[in-house]
């Protein structure tokens, strides 16, 4: 999969932002994955495929994270392809990179089901595909510049910020949930927790 | 807003965090979630958090089982081909090679009228871009095979002009017609779109007078949309 490893967003891994240049080497494979999500949006099956192939080994992996590896996230990871395929026209509106877009659909995917499971009941879609009519160059390379970043700036939050977004967002925690955790009451989580999401916000935008 | 003297971030810029994270429930969440499609800047910070979590989900890659590609494929793509492979095959290279009288005599052999008295099929529908510049309001009557179109906002380029794709669930989008001018237009959809069963989807280009010369959309995609639950006039 030497083919994803390049169409990483984050060429800022280690703290350096990326340079012009590491954008342009990224933005061949990059430009080809957009291509392939535009092909698919107009109904290319053999477009779809080479996403498929290209991404699948990142995107189950995403999957065994949240839901561990087996037959569960087998089925999150066909159900974000479908999504993939069906909402692939909305792909440019996000501004995403197209990595990151795969990814958070596969991410919410997976944590609808684990909250599913949790509480028994059959998936129900928490998260929309985002239209995102805002979004807009600047942001879209706001994001991807700041993307690698966030590993260093969770480090910084302390372990047990950390564990708490990490918590959130790959185990589908909620705040009640956090709290119930830490033993404290929800508005008291929810305000740390809030504090923290701004610490981070700050380190990977500095 | 509950600003906080120490908070260093606005409201929704917190909210649009949460959101993104899926932390949010109940009332807070409706709102979050009718606010990312209504209001842009609302969703662009959405969008920012989800690239900056999305780095937290970069793993290195996992073999997935073989069958699993199989599994994905069959339930985007379900149902058999329809056509003969000739005759499929035949339509396609001959839009490929922009021979369109050829693509338009079959068409017209192959097309059916519909029973009189059936019900009607009608299904409704918008394209807008995303930059918002250009939006299209669609009506496909799938009793009748034909689909009407109204630009509400936005041209083709001085030079250009418009024209119309579609495609079902497994097929490679076909153009149904040029709009080379006028606010409005009817066109006829090829037999394939008219036999589309489940998702529907309609495009709009900007191509050179004339229509594209690849046979699939050269110049700039304005948008497209999917129509679900589309049935085929009986």
């Amino acid at each position: 999969m030497t083919l994803i490893d390049t169409l990483k967003d984050d060429t800022s891994r280690g703290g350096t932002p990326p340079k012009p240049e590491a954008e342009t080497a990224l933005s061949a494979p990059q430009a080809m994955l957009e291509d392939l999500i535009a092909r698919a949006s107009l109904g290319d099956r053999g477009a779809f495929e080479a996403i498929y192939d290209a991404t699948s080994q990142k995107l189950y992996a995403v999957c065994c994270r949240i839901l561990g590896q087996g037959h569960a996230a087998e089925d999150a990871m066909q159900d974000a392809y479908v999504k993939i395929w069906t909402h692939a026209g909305r792909y440019r509106v996000t501004g995403h990179s197209p990595m990151t877009w795969l990814i958070t659909i596969t991410r919410n995917t997976a944590i609808d089901r684990l909250r599913a499971q949790r509480s028994g009941r059959d998936v129900t879609e928490y998260h929309d595909i985002h239209p995102a009519p805002g979004s807009n160059p600047e942001t879209a390379i706001l994001a991807r510049a700041e993307a690698g970043r966030i590993s260093a700036c969770l480090d910084e939050l302390g372990e047990e910020r950390r564990r708490a977004i990490t918590g959130a967002y790959l185990d589908g925690l909620s705040y009640a949930d956090l709290a119930e955790r830490a033993g404290i009451p929800l508005n008291t989580m929810r305000t740390w927790l809030r504090r923290g999401l701004m610490a981070l916000k700050e380190c990977v935008s500095r | 807003m509950s600003e906080r003297p120490e908070d260093t971030l606005p409201e929704d810029a917190l909210l649009a965090a949460e959101y993104a994270m899926g932390l949010l429930d109940g009332e807070e969440r409706r709102a979050a979630r009718s606010r990312v499609s209504d209001d842009p800047a609302f969703a662009a910070q959405v969008a920012v958090w989800e690239g900056r979590l999305a780095s937290m989900a970069d793993f290195d890659p996992v073999p997935v089982p073989a069958p699993v590609r199989a599994a994905v494929m069959e339930r985007i793509f379900p149902r058999p081909r329809k056509a003969p492979f000739w005759q499929r095959l035949g339509l396609w290279q001959t839009l490929a090679g922009g021979a369109a009288a050829a693509a338009l005599a079959l068409a017209v052999v192959a097309f059916r009228p519909a029973d009189p008295g059936a019900p009607s099929r009608l299904y409704p529908a918008e394209i807008v871009s995303v930059e918002g510049d250009f939006r299209v309001v669609a009506l496909v009557d799938m009793q009748s095979s034909e689909v009407l179109l109204a630009r509400t906002a936005g041209a083709a380029p001085e030079g250009r002009i418009l024209q119309v794709w579609a495609h079902g669930p497994d097929e490679p989008a076909q153009s149904v017609g040029l709009w080379p001018a006028g606010d409005n237009v009817r066109l006829r959809l090829p037999p394939e779109i008219a036999a589309v069963q489940g998702v529907l989807t309609l495009g709009v280009s900007e191509e050179p007078p004339g229509g594209s010369l690849t046979g699939r959309p050269s110049g700039r995609v304005f948008g497209t949309v999917d129509i679900p639950g589309v049935s085929p006039a009986r």
